[in-house]
């Protein structure tokens, strides 16, 4: 095992530039997710730490040795794709000793790695089928079986349970948080898939067009993001964002010109400078308040346990999304008081980037 | 809906028994005596079976020399050419080098250029080489066809990256990834592949009369012809020696025919 730094990580395609100068550190045996919406370059970061891409500029080292300019399997590491990339030809057996063959090794060696890995993944059984008649969680297992045969110093996955069932992707989930307990080989993850990203991650990377714009633990993520994309990235349904300017007694004005109380921390603020403030949906509280204002029900989404109520304001306000239990005692058209409490809000300046917090 | 399938049925049988009908007379004339085919009406069938006219072909005209010379000149074509387009219609799907999209449209482009306007400036470099009237004068057009190296490429396509770049990592080579990976999953191209390399050969007039002068090189389409200038009133010895020529690629057919249409399918069904 050996832990992971990326430095200065740039690549291009011809004139577009997909990552524009990416440093990360991973440490031995953690788990680190990369996040971010299509196109912001994370699976570019993976195949490059994988040797797959060579960079445009910057280096990776693996444990104390520099990779950026060897092959991919010089590098110590097994990758697990999205679409499993499983030897259709060769069975579950040979496609897990592939590897070893080509590297020559002993026969009882490989034999005795397949049998390992099998054993981990519960496909033993499995061992002389082809691919072709495997369910995608069966081959979902294989492709890893392949990478644990490797003894790689790294795993990296590529949005590994994409392609899968959203009942089987929380099985494979699941397993993914045993396998690393089990194994505490350092993993680099890429999805998009924000849960997969805070169910499993010791710490998360959010990208964006080829830059990081944060990294720290789910928690810290989630509790102070860094700016209004990680703050709306992270979370389901995503945090609110309300456009607002300082009033003169201290106090935020809304966009439909009701006001509301801040933070502490906003009080460095003068009158008239503009921020967005955000709230969870959870953090809405429902109910007569001091500061409580009243709102529409515009739309329910009920989820059994849990409902989304999309409030409305008044005329001209945005929309905002609050989550409860549900009790079945709201509906459309009701008009309830509700109030953001300041010690949740999350405050935004002009540029995006967060004020500072006093949420948890 | 039943009507609709008797219907399709009956059509296939009639244009089935359409085709294999000259086939079937042609065997059936080349086991008649000489002169039986040329009565009117023709004779179905020989009213005294016998073999001599293979005997004649094997024995007075030494057919077995010109089916040995259509062998070796056929299989070594589709092997020559099977080397040389594979590894090509790979390198142009799933290799990046550079100019290779340029090479490739060039390469298509000359698709469309019919194969005689090539053969005298062919004939006039092999003569140079020193190649004229050899097996290997004979193979030089077979052993990179432009037709072969797009079908290879345009079923490569179908093989995902993410396929060879696991092989990457797992250590392989580009020449171990293309013959434990590519190759076992290309295998119904290969066949298609093979079975027309070597029955174009196999069927090829023009190109081995003209660069085979010496008798003992002919192949059987070339000796076959130079015999019916010969004889040609002797249809049942011609028959009989079309015979000898149309069975060994229709067998070779027959047996790969199921590679041989899977190859064909599986380009388009595959997404």
């Amino acid at each position: 095992m050996a832990g992971l730094s990326i430095h200065d990580a740039r690549k291009s395609f011809d004139t577009t530039e997909v990552l524009k100068g990416v440093s990360i550190d991973v440490a031995d045996g953690e788990f680190t997710v990369i996040v971010g919406p299509s196109g912001c370059g994370k699976s570019t970061l993976l195949r490059a730490v994988a040797g797959l891409e060579e960079l445009t500029g910057g280096s990776i080292v693996i444990g104390d040795r520099d990779v950026t300019s060897l092959p991919p399997s010089e590098r110590g590491i097994a990758m697990v794709f999205q679409s499993y990339a499983l030897y259709p030809h060769l069975t579950v057996r040979e496609n897990m000793a592939f590897g070893l063959r080509i590297a020559n090794a002993a026969k009882a060696e490989i034999d005795a790695a397949v049998r390992r890995a099998a054993e981990i993944l519960n496909i033993e059984a499995l061992l002389d089928r082809k691919p072709a008649e495997l369910s995608g969680g069966q081959r979902q297992r294989v492709a890893i079986g392949r990478a644990i045969v490797r003894q790689p110093q790294i795993f990296l996955f590529d949005e590994p349970l994409s392609n899968l069932d959203a009942d089987l992707r929380v099985r494979m989930r699941y397993e993914f948080a045993s396998l690393h307990r089990q194994l505490g080989t350092t993993t680099l993850y890429v999805t998009h898939d924000q849960v997969e990203a805070m169910t499993l991650a010791d710490r998360i990377i959010v990208l964006r067009d080829g830059r990081i714009e944060q990294v720290g633990t789910p928690r810290e993520l989630y509790a102070r993001p860094a700016n209004i994309f990680v703050a709306q990235f992270l979370g389901t349904p995503r945090m609110n964002v309300l456009p607002a300017t300082i009033g003169t007694d201290g106090r935020a004005t809304l966009e439909d010109g009701r006001s509301i109380a801040l933070p502490p921390l906003a009080a460095a603020l003068t009158a008239g400078t503009p921020l967005s403030i955000g709230i969870r949906p959870e953090d809405i509280a429902i109910g007569d308040a001091p500061d409580a204002l009243p709102f529409t029900i515009r739309f329910i989404e009920r989820l059994g346990g849990l409902a989304t109520l999309h409030l409305g304001g008044r005329e001209g306000g945005e929309a905002i999304a609050c989550q409860l239990r549900d009790d079945g005692s709201l509906d459309e058209g009701d008009t309830v008081l509700a109030s953001l409490p300041p010690a949740h809000l999350h405050l935004f300046g002009a540029d995006g980037q967060a004020l500072g917090t006093t949420g948890e | 809906m039943n009507i609709r399938r008797w219907t399709v049925t009956l059509l296939a049988a009639f244009v089935a028994l359409l085709t294999i009908a000259p086939l079937l007379w042609m065997l059936s004339v080349s086991f008649m005596a000489r002169g039986e085919a040329s009565q009117f009406p023709p004779p179905l069938l020989p009213s005294d079976p016998g073999l001599d006219n293979y005997r004649m072909l094997f024995g007075t005209f030494g057919i077995g020399r010109f089916l040995l010379n259509s062998l070796l000149i056929s299989t070594l074509a589709t092997a020559l050419a099977l080397l040389f387009t594979i590894p090509a219609g790979y390198a142009f799907a799933k290799l990046r080098f550079k100019g290779r999209d340029a090479t490739f449209r060039l390469l298509v482009a000359a698709l469309v250029v019919p194969g005689q306007i090539g053969m005298l400036p062919l004939f006039l470099e092999l003569k140079a080489m020193g190649l004229v009237n050899s097996y290997a004068g004979a193979l030089v057009p077979w052993l990179a066809g432009i037709f072969g190296i797009f079908l290879v490429r345009q079923y490569c396509l179908s093989i995902p990256d993410e396929m060879l770049e696991a092989a990457r990592i797992d250590g392989a080579s580009e020449a171990q990834i293309l013959r434990r990976i590519v190759l076992p999953i290309l295998t119904p191209i290969i066949v298609t592949l093979a079975l027309f390399v070597f029955l174009g050969s196999w069927n090829d007039f023009m190109w081995p009369l003209i660069i085979l002068a010496d008798q003992d090189l002919y192949t059987l389409p070339v000796a076959l012809a130079a015999m019916s200038r010969q004889h040609v009133q002797d249809n049942e010895l011609m028959m009989a020696g079309a015979v000898v020529t149309t069975l060994p690629v229709l067998i070779l057919f027959l047996a790969l025919q199921r590679f041989y249409l899977s190859g064909l399918l599986t380009g388009s069904v595959k997404g």
